[in-house]
């Protein structure tokens, strides 16, 4: 062996080392997501059916999708969780955040992080079993506490009016711990001397707030508000357990009707669809996320 | 001078009122975790009773046993998830770590494109690609095994991302001193690159486990037979079947599918915390 190399062979073996090192992420991405993605689209053009043959819809499946009430009702339910599920849980992610940028003794803080954590960690499918005796409408724990207070029960969970926001609150409980810790990290980030000075001329607190502490934090923001709406978009577990999509559909979710839809009708092709409707939804956010960030963000 | 004081003062006072409401919303977090324990430990027949109790008042063991006797096979679901998440998290360390090694520190034609390409792969939502990937097993045999659900998770986009993040933010100068003395590639990568990397592989590592223990769309359309079932899916089959006698034995199972989590989540809160600001910061 020797120590001098050409430096067109270190290239060369650079080159072969690398694609051999990508080769087994990239051959099993392509075989459980890319491939996977693609066969989706094209099964939503079509008609599954592989006893009596499979045919080309054209656009039937999204037609159906977008002129069937309940379907649109469903996509409805979905987006209003998002909405409210991201706008609560970024928002008391950052509040809280903020409450805990200061000093405070190790000890506390690393029992704060344990304690807003805790819920993030566990599968919402264990957490939304207990969830669902706390709203419970007689043996539930919380009416338990209303009655206590002299106040009257809520049907949490079997009122169409009331249980989309119970499942909310059981999401916002489970995920604010998550960005609450990005932004901690974020407000770590805004360099002191500005702050300091900010101090100094005796700038009030909501407004070195929203003129410095946030336009500094505006990227990690705006990932948040992406990360999050992904995520609520597949609502799946906590409303299969707390309500099973009900009272009626009150409460079912896009990932309810593809999972009825394909695995219990075996309507192939029109679950497919929705579950495209689903990711070009998810695209569109991450898109107009990239958009503004470029126009707002840079500083 | 007084005023300054004064308001130092306030300040001071203003902190320890906030860290006060805090401490009560963190408790408050805490309290259907400790509901759940305190129900494990109750006799079957006080566990509806009400006022509810957040602190088990004894540690009688009897739930725990029963579930374990339960005609349920517990202690195999309880396999197939262990088995599942080892390999996953096994697996995504090695994938992720060597694709990560390539895309940061070798050069060849396509490195920035296949990134890139990896990248978008976080933006699909597993509802996206299930129904191919059901079909396809449905085919080989997969459906209700539980390593079908392990091979899906073998390598991840964000885990090629996170270590590769982790990886720029090291100094190459002893990856080129070993080059210089002819060492290779895989030699650097195991012996120079990765020792240094010991903190993000844990935190890789702990991610993974708790994400892949805790699936339950993909668990619940690929493992039907409750043979078959990982935790997340067979609680809610447990509810059904032990719930009606008992609320007791349901949450001693459940006390038993969360240990694991927690017990990780205990021991390396650093761990876990650094890798997840570090893929939201970074991004």
């Amino acid at each position: 062996m020797t120590a001098l190399r050409k430096p067109s062979d270190l290239r060369r073996t650079q080159a072969r080392t690398g694609y051999l090192f990508v080769l087994p992420t990239s051959v099993l991405y392509l075989t459980f997501v890319l491939a996977p993605v693609i066969l989706t689209v094209i099964l939503s053009f079509a008609y599954y059916d592989p006893m009596l043959g499979s045919r080309w819809v054209g656009l039937e499946n999204f037609q159906r999708f977008f002129t069937d009430r309940r379907s649109l009702e469903i996509l409805w339910n979905t987006l209003r969780f998002t909405f409210f599920a991201v706008t609560f849980n970024v928002s008391i992610g950052l509040i809280l955040a903020l409450a805990l940028n200061r000093a405070m003794p190790g000890w506390l803080l690393y029992f704060f992080r344990l304690a807003f954590f805790l819920p993030v960690i566990i599968a919402a499918a264990f957490v939304s079993i207990v969830w669902s005796y706390f709203f419970g409408d007689d043996l539930g724990v919380i009416n338990y506490f209303l009655r206590v207070l002299g106040l009257p029960a809520v049907r949490w969970l079997t009122d169409a009016s009331t249980a989309m926001t119970s499942i909310v609150i059981m999401d916002v409980w489970k995920n604010t711990g998550f960005f609450m810790i990005i932004f901690i990290a974020a407000l770590q980030g805004v360099p002191k001397s500005i702050m300091e000075a900010a101090v100094m001329d005796g700038t009030p607190a909501w407004r070195q707030f929203f003129r410095i502490t946030l336009p500094y934090i505006s990227p990690v923001v705006f990932f948040c508000i992406v990360y999050a709406s992904i995520g609520a978009l597949q609502v799946y577990e906590s409303i299969v357990i707390l309500t099973q999509g009900g009272p009626g559909d009150a409460t079912r979710s896009l990932s309810i009707l593809i999972v009825e839809q394909g695995f219990g009708s075996f309507q192939i092709g029109y679950a497919a669809a929705i579950s495209v409707v689903m990711t070009v939804i998810i695209l569109v956010i991450t898109a107009i996320q990239q958009a503004l960030s470029r126009k707002w963000v840079q500083r | 001078m007084n005023t300054a004081m004064q308001t130092q003062a306030a300040k001071r006072w203003l902190d320890y009122t906030i860290i006060a409401v805090i401490a009560v919303l963190a408790i408050g977090m805490l309290l259907p975790f400790l509901w759940l324990f305190s129900v494990s430990f109750k006799p079957v027949s006080e566990a509806y009773k009400l006022p509810p109790t957040f602190w088990p008042t004894s540690l009688d063991l009897s739930n725990y046993a029963a579930v374990l006797a339960s005609r349920v096979p517990f202690l195999q679901i309880y396999g197939n998830s262990l088995l599942i998440a080892v390999v996953v998290t096994v697996g995504q360390l090695v994938t992720c770590t060597l694709a990560a090694f390539a895309f940061a520190r070798l050069e060849f034609r396509g490195r920035d494109t296949l990134f890139v390409i990896l990248l978008i792969g976080l933006m699909f939502p597993a509802q996206v690609t299930i129904l191919p990937i059901y079909l396809g097993y449905a085919q080989v045999g997969l459906i209700n095994q539980p390593i079908g659900l392990g091979l899906m998770y073998l390598t991840s986009s964000f885990g090629v991302f996170l270590m590769r993040q982790f990886m720029l933010s090291q100094p190459k100068a002893l990856e080129e001193a070993a080059l210089m003395d002819g060492a290779g590639y895989l030699k650097i990568f195991w012996r120079i690159s990765l020792p240094q990397l010991r903190p993000a592989l844990s935190a890789l590592g702990i991610i993974t486990f708790t994400q892949t223990w805790n699936y339950y769309f993909q668990a619940r359309v690929l493992l039907g037979r409750e043979t078959s079932m990982t935790l997340p899916v067979a609680m809610d089959v447990l509810r059904g079947y032990l719930g009606s006698g008992s609320l007791s034995l349901v949450m001693a199972a459940m006390s038993m599918s969360i240990l694991p989590v927690v017990l990780l989540f205990l021991i390396a809160q650093k761990f876990v915390i650094e890798g997840i600001t570090m893929s939201g910061i970074k991004n």
